[in-house]
Order: structure tokens, then sequence, then C-alpha cells
């Protein structure tokens, strides 16, 4: 079975100005994203990670290079009508309601009639926008626009999902349920493409991660096997004595190891606020 | 094909919506509905004509005027807020060609100056019938011959001004897909339509005898790529009868705007197809 993405010797340049100078944004780029996958692109802001996306779907042209999504010619209307995009910072017809905007991008995705009413339904429910689904688009918090354009994105049920920095300005519970919504989908056997610089966020989620700079790409692999320090070992340890701890080391270092250092192990902020904050403003 | 009419009758509905629910349209139809009704407060100023062209003219010069700036400043405020706010990035990442969002965009913001041109032209049809009415009645006291205006020829123009105007939105649509920044496409937009009402004074040119292969070639190359559209302006000879329309001049009109709409979309469709988002 083809890759879901496969880039190979991927180069973007745009030219800018009058003189049209030259600014290189991806670089001989080549990656491939497995089927059934969360995988993330990470990234400093200016990395072309976006730009990347951007060809991809065909909104963008390569200046060389070969992209192919889910074995299809990347721009071809066969090969977005199996995907679903969500834009950074994303903005709908203010008009419109959640209901309507789902509607619409469902009859735009080829949805046909008879299955629109339960496509939309379903849609808003994986994104918990059933609720506000009547409210305007207007009066939507940044964390419900990004949920409402989750739902946009998966309403005609896409095999590939990608999704350009879905957190962005979303606080911690929005976050949250946006990491649930993309484990739901990769339960069900889609592949996200998640592009983000959360780096919490995608290390929980994502199952591979590639990391761009200046173009190019610096890192590629399995998350698991990319954050693994082979040469370093954890130990949990309760109601840890003095005594207990100079005859942990004195064993150790009898068996040629060297105990470095002891810390209390720590929570992350994300998950405290979590647990204090049990309560989302949006629901 | 179907699917291909589905997504543009998609695009179009919801660029109607937002194009109806702007200020600026609201503000320049209550500016035409004022100046069609203030036309009968202003008649006693008729330089001579008669009161019916009077008014008429009002009618036509708010039709023309305020439908010539909606057009261009609502097309390209429409084609540029989707392309601004990121919302095209949304669309056309969707199985829905370039070529399918242009002509929804068109479709939508010609169906916008639709409304506004039916809603002024039925109600200059409304303030000529009423003064007409009383027009006859005085004719008939007084013996002279009655003036009069015809609905079907206010029908036939406001379709002949609605098609103008469709032909600017799909000149101000090419404009767009190659411009970069709104305010270029408003400015060379209605430069554009400035030359388009200029565009029988080349005509005329052409048909004088010239030396220079070169003017020639200009003048040429000018009358073909600029639509005319002081040729739709047959308000006087339809509504009011003052001079004869030739038998099949109106389908001549109809049959050169349908054109220029078709050429000019495809030409913006074609520019469209390489732009970068």
């Amino acid at each position: 079975m083809s890759s879901a993405i496969s880039v190979r010797r991927l180069t973007k340049d745009f030219h800018v100005g009058l003189r049209g100078v030259k600014l290189r944004a991806v670089d001989d780029l080549s990656l491939e994203v497995p089927r059934g996958q969360v995988y993330g692109l990470l990234g400093p802001n200016g990395c072309g990670k976006s730009t990347t996306l951007k060809v991809v779907l065909g909104l963008v042209s390569a200046t060389s290079g070969e992209v192919s999504l889910l074995g299809e010619p990347y721009a071809s209307p066969g090969a977005r009508r199996r995907i679903g995009f969500l834009p950074e910072a994303p903005y709908f017809h203010k008009f419109l309601s959640g209901r309507e905007l789902v509607r619409y991008c469902a009859r735009l995705s080829g949805v046909v009639p008879s299955d629109l009413g339960s496509a939309v339904e379903k849609a808003l429910a994986l994104a918990s926008m059933t609720t506000a689904a009547d409210r305007p688009v207007g009066t939507y918090s940044k964390g419900m626009l990004q949920r409402i354009g989750f739902a946009q994105a998966v309403v005609h049920d896409p095999e590939l999902v990608i999704l350009d920095e879905p957190t962005a300005g979303v606080d911690p519970i929005g976050s949250a349920a946006i990491g649930d919504m993309i484990r739901a989908m990769r339960d069900k056997g889609k592949t996200i493409v998640l592009c983000s610089h959360l780096l919490g966020q995608v290390e929980q989620v994502c199952d591979r991660v590639a990391i761009m700079d200046r173009g190019k790409l610096v890192l590629e692999g399995r998350v698991e096997d990319v954050l693994a320090r082979r040469d370093r070992h954890v130990l949990t340890v309760e109601a840890l004595t003095p005594a207990a701890r100079a005859a942990a080391e004195a064993a150790l270092q009898s068996h040629g190891a060297v105990l470095t250092s002891v810390t209390h192990p720590r929570r992350s902020l994300e998950d405290l606020f979590r647990e204090l904050v049990t309560g989302s403003r949006d629901a | 094909m179907n699917a291909s009419f589905r997504r543009i009758d998609w695009i179009a509905r919801i660029t109607f919506l937002e194009a109806v629910r702007q200020r600026f349209f609201a503000f320049l139809l209550v500016l035409g509905v004022a100046m069609v009704l203030s036309s009968v407060s202003f008649r006693v100023f008729d330089f001579g004509h008669g009161e019916l062209k009077f008014i008429a003219d009002f009618g036509f010069g708010g039709m023309f005027f305020f439908g010539s700036v909606l057009a261009v400043v609502m097309t390209a405020q429409l084609f540029f807020s989707e392309i601004d706010n990121k919302t095209a990035l949304t669309l056309l990442a969707k199985p829905l060609s370039r070529w399918e969002f242009l002509f929804g965009k068109f479709a939508g913001a010609w169906a916008m100056l639709g409304v506004f041109v039916f809603v002024l032209a039925g109600l200059l049809g409304l303030v000529l019938w009423s003064r007409e009415t009383e027009l006859l009645a005085l004719a008939e006291q007084t013996g002279r011959i009655p003036a009069t205006f015809s609905l079907s020829g206010l029908a036939w123009y406001a379709l002949l001004q609605w098609l103008r105007l469709g032909v600017v939105i799909a000149v101000v649509l090419s404009i767009s897909a190659l411009a970069r920044t709104f305010l270029f496409a408003v400015v060379v937009g209605s430069l554009a339509v400035v030359a388009g009402q200029l565009q029988w004074i080349a005509q005329d040119a052409v048909l004088k005898p010239t030396d220079s292969p070169l003017y020639e070639a200009f003048l040429w190359l000018t009358t073909r790529l600029l639509p005319n559209l002081q040729q739709f302006n047959l308000g006087d000879a339809l509504v009011l009868g003052s001079a004869g329309v030739p038998a099949g001049a109106t389908g001549e009109v109809v049959l050169s705007g349908l054109l220029y709409v078709a050429a000019y979309l495809a030409l913006g469709a074609v520019v469209f197809r390489r732009r970068e988002i």
C-alpha cells in the first residue's frame, strides 16, 4: 500500500520584491507519511512546514520535486476528495451557523445529499460542537473555531486529515479536546498530519515526527525512538530514605552502574492545569 | 459536470449571502432608491425635456453609477476577503477547482447586482407609471399628446444593465485573480470601466483611414480587448421610445455581453489557476 503522503526531493522557492530575489522555503525535502498514524511535522516559525503542507495540498506549486497523496498526484481533485484540511488560525464566514458551515463544506467535499444530515451531525459530535452548532460562527471563541474547523475538515470522512497548528491560541482544555479528536480519528484508522511547534502536544499524540529547520529535514522517526536515551534509565521509588539511597548507590556501584541524579518526578504544567480546571468555558 | 455546477452553486450562494449582508451594499441601494424617488421632487428642473425622461434619466443614472461602483468594489472585496482571511485555503483544499471558485464568485456577485438593478428598475417603473397616469389625465383635460413609457422596454433595459454589470464583474474578477492587493484591483477595475465606457471612441477611430499600421493595430486590439460598455445604454430608445431600436440590435448587445463575460471569466480562471494562495 502506498504512503499517505510521499514527498521526494521537494524544493520550493519564492521570488520576493521587484528584483525577484529568491527565497528558498523548502530545500530538497523527502519524507514518507505512513497510513494510519499521527505524524507530527515540527519546526520553528518560517522553517517551511506550512509551505510543505500547501504544496502537498496543491495550493502552491513546487519548484522541483514530486509529491503524491494517497497514491494519487497531489493536486488532483480525486486526491483532495480523500483529505481534510484545517488551516492555521482558520477564519470562516461569520454569518453562517456552525451547522451551516459544516454543511457547506460537506457539499463542497462531495457528500451526497442523502448522507448530508448524518455526516454533518457526526462531524459536529466528534468535535463536541453539537450544542453550539446553531450559533453564528462570529460568536465562537478561538477554541470553538478550531473545533468547528476540525468538524468541517472531517465531515466527508477523509482518509487523511492535515491539521496546521490546530491548537495555536487555544487554552490547555481546548488543546486537550483537539488532542482527543486526533486520537479518535487515529482509532478510526485515519492518517493525521499535525503541523505544530507545541512540542508537548506533539509528543503526546504523534506516532512519528519529522523536524524541519530552514526548509530542510533534520530528523525523522518514531517518537519513542527519537526521544529515548538508551544509555540512561529512570527508576521511580517511593519512601526513599537516605539510608536506602546509600544502599542503592552501593548496590548499583557494585554492578558498575553509576547513579547520576536523584530528583522528584514532576508532572507537566498542562497536566496540573487540566487537573485543577475541569470545566471548559466553551462547553 | 453536475458536481461542478453544484459546487459553483454553493460558492455563489455563500458569496451572495455575504454580499447582501454588507453595509456597503445596503448603503448604495438606499442611495439608488433615494435618487429614483427624489427624481419626482426635482422634475421641475427638467431643462425643457419631458418629465418622464427626466425621471427615467435619474433612475438610469442611479443604476449606472451606483451599480458600477458596487460591481467594482464589491467584486474585489468578495474576492480578496476570501484570500486575505484565508477562507480560500480551506475551500481550495477541497475538491473544488479554481475555475469553479471563480465562477461561483461571479455568480454570487452577479446575483447581488441583479437584486440591486431589479429593485431600482421596479421602483423606477412604479414612479414612471404613477407620473404617467397623472400626465395622461392632464393631457385628456388639455388635449395635448401624452408622454408615455414602455414597461417592457424598462424590463429590457434592466436586463441589459444587469448584463453590463456582469461584464464589469468578470473584468474585475480577472484583474483580482492577478492583483496582489484589493486597492490595485479596485483602481485598475475602475479604470477598465471608464475605458469600457469610452471604447466607442476607439471603435470610431478604427473606421477612419490611418497611415500608421502600429496605431491601427493598437486600435484593433483595444476594440477587441475592451468591452464596449456604452452599447448597453439603450434606455431612452427602449423605455421612452425616443429612437427605434433596429431589429436584432438588442440581441447583438446581449450576445456581445455574454461573450465578454465568458472571455474574461476564462482569462481570470487561467490566471487564478497559477496563483499561489
